[in-house]
């Protein structure tokens, strides 16, 4: 910057300066003028706020349902949710995380869904298929499932469509949905499984790769269309799990006008703009705020169950059978990032559902941890469900201290008290792990008990000798033995927990050095396998079958073909693996997984850590139907009391005038009082 | 004038191309396009998705320079997002696809409808302070004024907001604890506990320095002589002092100008208020680099812009400063 100053005398200063007061003076003149004519608004305003406050309903933070009543003159029936995030996407071919797969199951629908009764183990049922599909073992080798759709469903009315109307779903449409997961554009994440099971994904995928746009009249040849409503899909080798696939979204028929329309002809972009089968359908999506989803009126995939509920629910649910979904008519989920905000919402009864956050868990929870008094006496319901997700520890087996040496990782599970760290990280909730495989999945065994978990310091004593060990003590160095523990230094969460571990290990004499990465580089280390120890590993269930955690543990899964970080590789398990994968459950199955399970507790290639139990609230005018954690599309069976809401909310939200009262006597008492001093100091 | 702001324009494109040059540089030396992509992708993602990913957005291409056999050589990731970044061809969201130029337009008006009030409100309430604490100068009132405004400026800001939302919204009720609206009264309602906050957290430092500045000007010698002639200390502060000081005043006040519309993280968040204070952290840790590329080319464009309207202003109101 160049500045010329210029000095002189201070009258030649002054003159130019008293121009810019004159032209400040009207500037402050304007101002004030305008703030006099808009002072009879601002006194509107500020009655209008006062009254709104007092009368009960001032601190409302939503915005108004689009109606109060239905058509027949019942109560509209809003569900108010809380989201953390924007969704990424509302693509189901693309989606693949919980945020914006929260959404995505409401608007479409799969051929499957999960039974909302059934967890443990969980089950599939017909969603848009008439029935679950009939397999056939063709005598190569390769299997058929046939999948016909239920009559009569209809896409959401959209403008994409010739006259705004939904058509009807037919078998061309759960075809297209796969085209786009073959299409490179697209950027389907688990293209990889279709690709490796379905014959002529890979190739149609390959074409589009070559020439740069994807051809999507070209045959697959593992996808036939039988007619309008009936499809054939051959799988290249027998993989009962692939039904899972189709009670995920990524399968959910899509439209093909919606796509070539949204992001064709409009810019609107297609990934924004959802058209499904779903009980719901997207009405609005304001970035960063909100999403407000509204019944889909001519939905009939689905009707409420008409059995299967526990026993003690049958009184609520009975009721409820056979009845038409959705139950409520509007979602509204409120993109919430902090925790606190979300909490007071809850609390004031403008969110139905909550978790129990950290901050809060023993406001409201007692040490048994049921509900304190306060919460109890609001009538408000406490869940805990146990998640299919298994932590652990992993331990690299392409490391030649740690990966060579049985004994020590044996020593270093025994030595690691994991009920400890549930106490301290996670308020003691957790349910401890003995194996990989968690709670609702076939082949979980409540009974089971991992040789090698903790704590047990003199057994890992003993075993870390029989390790070469002996004390802790490197016998070629003559010091103690150092290994290195990696974590994700994101939080000071993560390093409590890894300071944790390390004086766990460090009480068997040895030295654990911990190394601080961020979550991009800690992946790529795992990708390479530069690492010895990880602690805070796990895998949350992609479908609840076994197959899908013992994937990780597959030797033909070690990156970069698959997510086999720890590089366990074990000839016999690796047999077995591919035995139980082309198996359906039964007795002779079981058997395989718990001698896999044997296997795996004895080369111990992981410290299985704890299955983590998920602790949430309800209001009392929505008491929850189901605990089905992976019944995703679940919003539909779900209703309100509304006179109960209102008649609560009223009660927890009336405020008192008092404090504004005393606070403005206070402060007018201090303004007056300081404008007298002044006075009488300058007077 | 005309000829210094031009030149000062032009100086800009090297300041502007070398804060891309660094951001692109410690971008990618924290994680490779690779990384990126899994992390975006997730753990899971197999080899051929991650590569497809990174062609469909051109991070397969060469960081810097393109050097492989008969390629142009600035046919490279950065040359080409600054090609377009030079025509405000701000590109699509790397995870969402969401069009950043689009995220930007949706965003900048709530956060102006946040920081413009809380900005004036805070400069209003501030310069009315500063100016009451020199009309009771030297006296108790002063010294405790300036011990509550270092203890308002000590206080974090995350404090107002959970006594704000704790206190004010959930104890008492008188505030919506969350969410935000466009139309008038509903605009009020929601944004009167945010500004609030926000003008209280910056409150104690801008009063501090404006007396600070308000009794320089009290201290010189015209002021005497006006006092001497018999002006009234009220008289003298509201006309003399008030407008000389002012000259200091503007020059912080347009160079804080351009960054009002960049919003508050902590504010829009915890207030549900939809604007632009969380995307640049947001893209920070999602590795979101088109949103990352776009926020440090725009927010150093308005940084620059800042500065060269302080010169402008300063030069406007004070005849001692010429731009040359």
């Amino acid at each position: 910057m160049t500045v010329a100053t210029r000095p002189g005398l201070t009258p030649i200063l002054f003159m130019p300066t008293l121009t810019t007061v004159r032209a400040s003076s009207v500037l402050v003149h304007r101002i004030t003028s305008a703030m006099s004519r808009g002072m009879g608004k601002s006194a509107f305003l500020c009655v209008a706020w006062t009254t709104l406050i007092f009368s009960g309903c001032g601190n409302d933070p939503h915005v108004p349902p689009f109606r109060t009543t239905r058509d027949n003159g019942d109560p509209w029936l809003t569900l108010y949710r809380a989201l953390g995030d924007d969704p990424r996407t509302l693509d189901p071919q693309v989606s693949y995380d919980t945020t914006s797969d929260a959404i995505v199951s409401q608007v479409y629908e799969t051929l499957l869904q999960y039974k909302l009764f059934e967890t443990d183990p969980y089950q599939l049922e017909p969603c848009l298929a008439a029935s679950l599909p009939k397999r056939t073992q063709n005598p190569d080798g390769t299997e058929s499932y046939l999948f016909t759709l239920k009559r009569g469903i209809r896409f959401h009315d959209d403008p994409c469509f010739p006259d705004g109307k939904g058509r009807e779903v037919t078998s061309d449409d759960l075809l297209y949905s796969f085209r786009r997961i073959a299409d490179p554009k697209v950027e389907c994440p688990v293209f990889a499984v279709f690709a490796e099971f379905i014959p002529g994904i890979a190739e149609v995928y390959d074409a589009a790769k070559k020439s740069g746009k994807a051809d999507y009249t070209m045959p697959i040849s593992g996808l036939e269309i039988v007619d309008r409503y009936t499809l054939r899909v051959h799988i290249k080798k027998p993989f009962p799990q692939i039904l899972y696939w189709f009670a995920m979204p990524v399968t959910a028929p899509v439209p093909r006008e919606a796509v070539e329309y949204y992001d064709g002809v409009k810019r609107e972009q297609f990934r924004f703009k959802p058209v499904g089968t779903g009980a719901f359908r997207l009405a609005e999506w304001r970035r960063n705020k909100l999403i407000r989803l509204v019944r889909n009126d001519h939905y009939t995939a689905t009707t409420f169950p008409t059995g299967g509920w526990p026993a003690e629910e049958a009184g609520r649910l009975a009721s409820l059978a056979g009845a038409k979904l959705p139950q409520a008519d509007e979602v509204q989920w409120v993109i919430i990032r902090e925790a606190i905000p979300g909490w007071i919402m809850f609390r004031q009864g403008y969110l139905d559902r909550s978790g129990v956050q950290k901050d809060v868990f023993t406001a409201v929870l007692n040490p048994a941890h049921e509900l304190s008094p306060e919460y109890a006496a609001r009538g408000i319901y406490l869940y805990k469900d146990v998640d299919v997700t298994t932590f652990y520890g992993v331990f690299n087996m392409d490391d030649p201290v740690i990966g060579t040496n049985k004994r020590l990782r044996q020593a270093l599970y025994l030595a690691y008290n994991g009920d400890l760290a549930n106490e301290i990280f996670r308020n003691g909730i957790d349910l401890p792990a003995h194996h990989v495989i968690p709670p609702g999945v076939f082949g979980h065994d409540a009974n089971y008990r991992n040789p090698y978990r903790g704590p047990d310091l003199e057994r890992a004593r003993k075993l870390l000798a029989e390790a070469g060990y002996p004390g802790g003590i490197d016998p070629k160095s003559g010091k103690p033995l150092e290994l290195s523990l990696d974590l994700v230094a994101d939080d000071s969460q993560a390093r409590r927990a890894a300071e944790f571990d390390k004086a766990q290990f460090e009480q068997l004499g040895i030295r654990i050095n911990i190394i601080e990465n961020t979550w991009a580089r800690l992946l790529d280390k795992m990708q390479r396998g530069q690492f010895q120890i990880y602690g805070s590993s796990g895998w949350h269930a992609d479908y609840p079958d076994p197959e899908n955690f013992y994937s990780v543990f597959y030797g033909g899964n070690i990156p970069p073909a698959g997510s086999n970080h720890g590089r366990y590789k074990n000839p016999e398990f690796d047999r077995l693996y591919e035995q139980m994968r082309q198996m359906d459950n039964g007795a002779e199955r079981l058997a395989i997984i718990h001698r896999m399970r044997d296997i795996m507790s004895e080369d111990c290639p992981i410290m299985p850590l704890m299955h983590p139990v998920i602790y949430s609230l309800a209001q009392p005018w929505t008491k929850r139907i189901s605990n089905n954690l992976l019944a995703r599309s679940s919003l539909k069976y779900v209703g309100v009391d509304a006179k109960l809401r209102a008649q609560k909310i009223a009660e927890w939200n009336r405020a008192s005038p008092l404090p504004v009262v005393i606070g403005a006597v206070c402060l007018t008492a201090a303004v007056v009082g300081g404008i007298m001093i002044g006075r009488r100091r300058n007077a | 004038m005309l000829n210094y702001i031009v030149r000062r324009a032009l100086l800009m494109i090297p300041i502007v191309f070398g804060v891309m040059l660094i951001t692109f540089f410690l971008f990618f030396v924290v994680q490779s396009p690779e990384q990126m992509a899994r992390r975006i992708l997730g753990p899971k993602a197999p080899p051929e998705t991650i590569a497809n990913w990174l062609e469909n957005r051109g991070y397969d291409k060469p960081r810097f320079l393109n050097l492989r056999q008969g390629a142009n050589p600035f046919d490279s990731l950065f040359f080409n997002s600054m090609k377009s970044l030079l025509v405000f061809d701000l590109g699509k969201s790397d995870i969402t696809g969401e069009p950043v130029a689009e995220m930007f337009r949706q965003g900048a008006i709530p956060s102006l409808l946040l920081t413009f009030p809380a900005f004036i409100v805070g400069l209003l309430a501030a310069v009315g302070l500063s100016l009451f604490l020199c009309y009771v100068r030297d006296s108790a009132i002063d010294t405790w004024g300036i011990v509550l405004c270092v203890a308002l400026m000590s206080i974090p800001i995350m404090v107002y907001v959970i006594f704000g939302q704790w206190v004010l919204a959930n104890q008492l009720k008188y505030f919506p604890v969350f969410g935000f609206s466009m139309d008038g009264f509903g605009a009020v309602r929601f944004l009167a506990l945010p500004v609030t906050i926000m003008v209280l957290a910056g409150i104690g430092s801008d009063v501090r320095l404006f007396r600070t500045i308000f009794l320089e000007e009290i201290r010189t010698d015209y002021v005497r002589t006006a006092l001497a002639k018999g002006a009234t200390n009220a008289r003298v502060l509201a006309v003399h002092v008030l407008k000389n000081g002012m000259i200091s005043l503007i020059t912080l006040i347009v160079a804080s100008l351009p960054f009002l519309i960049m919003g508050s993280l902590v504010i829009e968040n915890f207030f549900g208020i939809p604007g632009l204070g969380n995307l640049a952290i947001k893209a920070i840790h999602t590795s979101d680099f088109s949103v990352v590329r776009a926020t440090v080319y725009l927010g150093s464009l308005l940084y620059l812009g800042g500065l060269l309207l302080t010169d402008i202003c300063y030069a406007a109101v004070d005849p001692r400063i010429r731009l040359g």
